[in-house]
């Protein structure tokens, strides 16, 4: 087994996934905290887009993305985890579990233990700010129906079934539309992309 | 996201994860790739980074476009104030906007029978063009369409009789025929007095 070492996260960036996962398993605290540390960087960004999407509430998606990774480290170092090669699948079942505890409970903004130091966490608040001034003459700039379709679809999250009914359009007309905005608004987001 | 040969799937198709209307087995597929795929996960971030941007902006009453009452009502749960004015063909209203308004919104009532889709123009006194949009999408049946503007916008805009032509388009046999005509008055913008 490659044995998992670096002086920053930069130089683990070329271990796989289940390098770190194993690299852990089995270990006292403290005693393989640059691959938890990598783990953490590289999964707790996907389980907070996770909670985006099924708590519809930043705090709560924070939230999730901790109490993941704190169960999946704690479950690597129990040697907990059969095979150490699917931890991504692991973490994707334990952000489903979670969730849903998350979902049940009114207490999801009780406060955590912070178990990660600040440097650790990969969801920098700059990366995740938005710029609506960079958005505004994107969408000015696309033609006026996937202008119209991408503001009903993603502000007041109508389904492209009901933006057909409102627009005179079938269902897969609208879906060709907002793939065909957001590939323009995309393109046009990256040339104002800042230095 | 892959597909049955694992390939990465597009920026549109990742988007769509975000949506309401996406099937459960495509949202469960997206989150296994995404938590095998560094690369798709960063795209996945930048898909939401631009839903919350774009929802962001209609808060803020930063857009101009045709749209429906569903978005209208959304917006009016957000409490984004929203002041409307609904004119027929050859109607001529006094408007300005509120130095507190967010959002104007013109109905533009009109006989859009058999009509597909429209073009819009508005032009200054001066003859000069303010404002444009093309395949504006009409539903049968329809008897109005709604245009939302920006209300810092219209503030803006000089004082004085501005026109606005709906023409049919959208292979339209009447294509470019004049549908109806409205007249802003536009009177400048208003500040409430202070009690």
């Amino acid at each position: 087994m490659a044995r998992v070492t670096g002086s920053g996260a930069t130089s683990l960036d070329a271990f796989a996934d289940g390098s770190l996962a194993r690299a852990v398993a089995g270990t006292k605290p403290g005693q393989a905290a640059e691959a938890e540390t990598e783990l953490y960087r590289r999964f707790a960004p996907r389980v907070r887009l996770y909670g985006l999407k099924y708590l519809r509430d930043r705090g709560a998606a924070d939230d999730l993305a901790q109490q993941v990774m704190l169960i999946v480290i704690e479950r690597l170092r129990a040697g907990e985890v059969r095979d150490p090669d699917q931890v991504a699948s692991f973490i994707l079942s334990t952000s489903r579990m979670v969730a849903v505890g998350l979902r049940r409970t009114e207490a999801r903004r009780e406060h955590l233990l912070v178990r990660f130091d600040s440097q650790q966490d990969a969801v920098s608040p700059d990366e995740w700010s938005i710029d609506a001034a960079r958005i505004a003459p994107c969408l000015a700039g696309i033609a006026e129906r996937e202008r119209t379709i991408l503001l009903l679809t993603f502000y007041a999250e109508k389904t492209s079934d009901e933006i057909g009914r409102a627009l005179g359009m079938t269902a897969g007309a609208v879906r060709v539309c907002r793939h065909r905005g957001l590939a323009s608004m995309r393109t046009c987001l990256e040339t104002r992309r800042r230095p | 996201m892959t597909d049955a040969r694992g390939r990465c799937l597009s920026f549109g198709e990742l988007a769509d994860y975000w949506t309401s209307d996406i099937p459960e087995a495509d949202a469960e597929r997206i989150e296994a790739h995404v938590f095998e795929c560094a690369s798709c996960a960063r795209l996945l971030a930048e898909a939401e980074q631009l839903r919350a941007g774009l929802g962001a902006l209609a808060l803020a009453g930063g857009f101009q476009a045709f749209v429906t009452d569903g978005l209208l009502n959304r917006l009016a749960r957000d409490g984004v104030r929203v002041r409307a004015y609904a004119l027929n063909p050859g109607d001529t209203i006094r408007c300005s906007a509120w130095a507190d308004d967010e959002v104007l919104v013109a109905r533009l009532r009109a006989d859009f029978k058999g009509i597909p889709a429209v073009d819009a123009e508005m032009r200054l006194p001066t003859g000069e063009q303010w404002g444009r949009s093309t395949d504006v999408p009409v539903r049968e049946g329809a008897t109005e369409l709604v245009l939302a503007l920006p209300a810092t916008r219209v503030r803006s805009a000089p004082e004085g009789p501005m026109r606005l032509t709906l023409r049919a388009s959208g292979s339209h046999a009447g294509d470019g025929a004049i549908v109806a005509e409205y007249i802003f008055d536009h009177e400048g913008a208003h500040e409430r007095p202070l009690h």
